[in-house]
């Protein structure tokens, strides 16, 4: 399955589009991590339990957007895009969406 | 070399995780994992390495220092004896505000509610843990770092 975040696959053209096809997910930390966040936050630098949590919801929502696209047929999701907001303190919503498609190799 | 050769179950589930199962026989292989608690850990195993597999990048040079931190002595001692420490005061902070109430002139009301209200969250902390602790084998997104 080809992930992209451009409109189109180079070298291929595409054949049909299926739709939209998302995938979203709210994850949050344990309260000891929060706590441990918290700590950092008084001192400064990367907080590396709050970039694991987005990085977790990012890659759970991937996951599920390519599996609809999977569903739905689809070679590929173009325009591919991420979005994210907070729903509650210390979680993270993350929502990927783009257009599933079917390719075709391109004409030369 | 002494690799055994994966079994049927096991190359069903990889086929599942890539996506390469169609049709009836992936309905099927879902009602099996619905059924199966180790096959289903078996699909998360898998998913869960994929999901690792992603993240090929090199470790920057703070991942060394923090990985020097996490081994060291003083550090863990540090934030051991500050979780020991932070528990140890709640939980007599809570013990002494029960003998509090307890000894006070109140009511049977609160005397009875406020122990409820603790002993009830209690258990909702309890069942949400519980929950999690069982959902956790199955969650393939657990190790990404960044």
């Amino acid at each position: 399955m080809i992930l992209t975040t451009t409109e189109s696959v180079p070298g291929r053209e595409i054949r049909e589009t299926i739709g939209l096809v998302r995938g979203s997910t709210v994850r949050a930390a344990h309260a000891g991590t929060d706590v441990q966040a918290w700590l950092k936050n008084l001192v400064g630098g990367e907080i590396e339990e709050y970039t694991k949590l987005l990085a977790e919801a990012r890659e759970q929502a991937l996951d599920r957007l390519e599996a609809e696209a999977h569903a739905r047929g689809a070679d590929a999701v173009v325009g591919l895009h991420f979005s994210s907001c907070e729903i509650a303190s210390g979680a993270a919503e993350f929502l990927a969406y783009g257009t599933a498609v079917k390719l075709v190799p391109r004409k030369s | 070399m002494n690799e055994r050769e994966p079994s049927a179950d096991e190359l069903l589930a990889m086929a599942y995780a890539d996506g390469e199962l169609l049709g009836t026989e992936r309905a099927h292989f879902e009602q099996r994992l619905a059924a199966e608690p180790a096959l289903a850990r078996e699909v998360a195993q898998l998913k869960r390495l994929e999901v690792l597999a992603r993240h090929a990048a090199p470790p920057e040079p703070m991942d060394h220092e923090w990985e020097r931190l996490a081994r060291s002595g003083g550090q863990r001692g540090l934030w051991s004896a500050g979780w020991l420490f932070f528990g140890a005061g709640v939980l007599g902070l809570a013990a002494w505000g029960l003998d509090c109430l307890e000894c006070s002139q109140a009511s049977w009301v609160p005397k009875l509610l406020i122990p409820l209200a603790i002993l009830g969250a209690a258990l909702l902390v309890g069942a949400a843990v519980r929950a999690r602790v069982r959902t956790l084998r199955y969650d393939p997104y657990r190790d990404v770092k960044r």
